[in-house]
């Protein structure tokens, strides 16, 4: 069975904003609420696509050095902007594709202060439209 | 008026940005990844051309 394992170099922006280099961990939801279209006679439920509700997380940490975490999200706590994340720092393709949440909506900047350990906070983009794209 | 790349983490620096659709621009400048600019980008050079015979032009 094929598998992957990324070791470093996925690439992930945040409103464009390249912040692979404090980020961790990424979970992107791409999902469409079912719609029951089941009816008399069916013998099995049946569904059609609702509307997408869609959801990027990222694990980052927390610098606020020049340019970095801080300075990229200060300003989109309660707006909405564009995350992207590919596999790796190749060229997107069918088999290096690029995920392209637009217009996901950051609500909260949480922030983990833990004494002896690098400061994190993960933030969850909600909402949007999400697509690949293979060229 | 443009907007002039100043961190590598979104581009080329000194670069002229063009913002994608759904980009806050205002966060961007806000962070210190962008500034506003009046310049256009510098061209790059070329040799002047005169009239062909300017340089030869004799006065009677």
């Amino acid at each position: 069975m094929a598998t992957s394992t990324y070791l470093s170099n996925p690439v992930v922006t945040v409103n464009a904003v390249d912040l692979s280099d404090q980020c961790s961990g990424a979970t992107v939801n791409q999902t469409f609420a079912q719609l029951s279209n089941t009816a008399f006679g069916d013998t099995a439920m049946k569904y059609v696509a609702g509307l997408q509700e869609n959801s990027i997380t990222l694990d980052l940490y927390w610098s606020t050095a020049s340019t970095e975490t801080y300075a990229t999200l200060k300003s989109l706590v309660g707006t909405s902007t564009n995350v992207t994340i590919k596999q790796t720092s190749a060229a997107v393709s069918a088999t290096n594709p690029l995920g392209t949440l637009t217009g996901g909506f950051l609500a909260e900047l949480p922030v983990v202060y833990t004494v002896g350990e690098l400061a994190t906070c993960s933030v969850t983009f909600n909402g949007g439209t999400f697509a690949y794209t293979e060229a | 008026m443009a907007l002039r790349i100043i961190s590598a983490r979104l581009g080329e620096l000194g670069a002229i940005y063009e913002p994608h659709e759904g980009v806050n621009v205002q966060a961007l400048i806000a962070g210190g990844f962008l500034e506003e600019t009046h310049t256009a980008p510098a061209k790059s050079a070329k040799n002047k051309t005169k009239a062909p015979d300017a340089a030869n032009t004799t006065q009677e």
